[in-house]
């Protein structure tokens, strides 16, 4: 609750401070104090259980310690994202403040997506994140991909979104509690009342392509490739994360007593991501749009959470939230660095900036999912889960192949920044401040942190 | 035969008699006007029906917002005969099995129509702005305050995607 007034609130607050302050460097600091106080108050709303702001919602939202710990490391993430990239946001245009302001309206959306109790929460919560997205990714103007990638973007969302309608408008049709409420779903016993199935395919189609999860990921390598490095780092990050803690949370709490029923379908959608998502990034040249399909490919071993449904499931997606985000903002905040965006541009990195190649190595073997790195600790959380679970042990076994498979295009970026020299003698990265190389520095110690120490992150949902 | 009554048959006269002038009328833009009638005439029905808020959504929504956008776009579309596209005579053939059906199912449904209770008017008061108004601000008050900050970052967006961005001497690369 107090993450959600107090970011709808700063994006006002933002919105206002473009309009009547000139001095251009404002905003980012509003912004970051904002993230830090929206962190902090969840933090103390998880430790009193009081929200500062009460009045009935009649349970329209519900907070518990999973939730607000969610919510809690994507405002520890977006302090981090901020202090990493103040000054290429101020560089995408000159809508500074609205940008932040835009990106504060999502963070509320996200809140809600964590929290939402009712099918209309959700829907909001889903649009809230989308709507400044569609906008973010249009924000270079001056840039026709851009352009292109935010027209296609809204019009496959707003396809999406109708989607979505249909399938909580069946989902209420079919209740025979005429309610919004998801834990008052009437889900029959042994057999799924036939409309709340067709809205769960429907639900289960556009959450999907909101987490870009094949088949309906076909927006995300334009969308990704097209907006603003920044923003991609964003979207691909803590507003893909969020899609999967709404999509974890609609499953496990609306449709969870009929978990067999579609766990098969999960199962399919889980592996067609990971497929396609990890062999269409080995063919890519661009790094930008590599990263785009390895986003898809992350996504796919995300969806092991929705598929498994227990609890290592949940400790998974947050540890995979944290080490993931933290990863690829670290890899995109070097990328928005490069000159050229292939990977030959990454020939030499090694010997010419030898502290932002070792915080790249290290974001790109935690992608990997290389021990000692968070991100072999969160696969290794899901994977558990999966197991756990024992149905489609396939899956998992498919899973770890798709894993090795992704090792061949990360580790090409490594390769080349060891083992390849320069073809030119030209600089091939713009100045980079000791600022940024220091930031860099600390989210890859954090991965390493949280890689040898998950109980650092989890452990706060027990205590 | 009492006044809402009368009322009730007036307005179904207005808004079935615009109808069938907008379907009629050869310039577009008369039929774009006509269609407007059409909605005021509905209007009046859902008063009639104790439907006030729904009543005036309609005229804002329908007749304010998506009319002019109508009356906008056959404007700018310049249309005359020469841009007429040519009738088709497979399109005529499903329009006319679509117009067909609904035209069937409005029969079938008249037929079983309770011709003793042909009018009911001003009953119920699920519609009536106060009830309304408590609903929204009691129990929805939550997504109804929350929906704001969604219609606020859509302006916004209008504002960043429609400003002109004024030329700056930088190298739009970096």
């Amino acid at each position: 609750m107090n993450a959600i007034i107090i970011s709808a609130i700063w994006g006002v607050l933002l919105m206002f401070s473009g309009a009547f302050l000139k001095n251009k460097s404002i905003p980012k600091y509003l912004a970051l104090f904002g993230a830090v106080l929206a962190l902090s108050s969840t933090c103390l709303e998880m430790k009193t259980g009081h929200s500062f702001f009460s009045f009935p919602v009649f349970d329209m939202i519900k907070t518990d310690a999973f939730n607000l710990l969610f919510i809690d490391v994507i405002f520890f993430i977006m302090v981090i994202y901020f202090l990493l990239n103040a000054d290429e946001i101020s560089k995408v245009g000159q809508h500074v403040a609205e940008y932040y302001a835009l990106i504060f309206f999502i963070l509320s959306g996200i809140a809600i997506a964590a929290t939402f109790n009712t099918l209309l929460m959700l829907f909001i919560g889903i649009e809230i994140i989308s709507i400044p997205l569609y906008i973010l990714t249009g924000s270079d103007k001056r840039n026709l991909k851009s352009n292109e990638a935010a027209l296609k973007y809204f019009l496959m969302g707003a396809f999406s979104t109708g989607i979505m309608l249909m399938g909580i408008a069946l989902v209420y049709g079919g209740n025979p509690n005429a309610s919004f409420y998801i834990d008052k779903i009437d889900m029959g016993h042994g057999q799924m009342p036939v409309f709340i199935a067709m809205g769960l395919v429907f639900m289960l189609v556009s959450m999907s392509f909101k987490v870009s999860a094949a088949p309906f990921h076909f927006w995300t390598p334009d969308v990704y490739d097209g907006a603003p490095t920044v923003f991609t780092s964003f979207m691909s990050t803590v507003v893909k994360a969020a899609g999967f803690f709404a999509f974890l949370r609609l499953f496990e709490n609306a449709f969870g007593s009929m978990h067999n029923q579609w766990q098969t379908m999960v199962a399919w959608i889980t592996f067609a991501t990971l497929m396609i998502g990890n062999i269409t990034a080995v063919f890519q040249q661009s790094v930008k749009r590599m990263l785009a399909y390895s986003s898809i490919a992350q996504a796919g071993f995300m969806m092991l959470a929705v598929f498994a449904l227990n609890v290592k499931a949940k400790e998974g997606i947050l540890l995979y939230t944290a080490a993931y985000s933290l990863a690829t903002i670290g890899i995109f905040g070097v990328l928005s660095k490069m000159q050229d965006y292939t990977i030959d541009g990454f020939n030499g990195l090694g010997k010419t900036k030898p502290l932002m190649a070792l915080a790249a190595t290290i974001f790109l073997l935690s992608l990997t999912g290389i021990p000692l790195t968070a991100g072999f600790q969160s696969k290794f959380f899901l994977l558990i889960s999966a197991v756990e679970n024992g149905n489609h042990i396939w899956l998992v076994i498919a899973a770890v192949l798709f894993a090795a498979i992704s090792a061949y295009y990360y580790f090409r970026i490594i390769q080349a920044m060891y083992f390849k020299s320069p073809e030119s003698e030209e600089q091939i990265v713009y100045p980079v401040s000791i600022g940024h190389t220091f930031m860099l520095l600390v989210i890859a110690t954090l991965i390493l942190v949280i890689g040898i120490y998950p109980e650092l992150v989890i452990g706060w949902m027990y205590r | 035969m009492n006044i809402s009554t009368i009322v009730f048959l007036l307005l179904s006269l207005m808004a079935v008699g615009s109808a069938l002038m907008m379907i009629i009328s050869k310039n577009p833009v008369h039929s774009v006007l006509w269609l407007i009638l059409v909605f005021f005439a509905i209007s009046g029905h859902y008063i009639l029906l104790n439907a006030q808020f729904l009543a005036v959504v309609n005229i804002i929504v329908y007749a304010g917002a998506i009319m002019v956008l109508f009356l906008f776009v056959v404007m700018l579309m310049n249309l005359n005969a020469d841009t007429e596209p040519i009738k088709n005579y497979r399109m005529q053939l499903v329009g006319i099995c679509t117009g067909g059906t609904l035209l069937l199912l409005l029969v079938l449904i008249t037929n079983r129509m309770d011709v003793e209770q042909l009018v009911e008017t001003n009953a119920g008061n699920a519609g009536l702005i106060k009830n309304l108004g408590m609903v929204l601000f009691k129990q929805y008050v939550l997504p109804f305050e929350i929906s704001s900050v969604l219609f606020l970052s859509a302006m916004i967006g209008a504002v960043v995607i429609g400003r002109k961005e004024e030329p700056i001497d930088q190298n739009p690369n970096s």
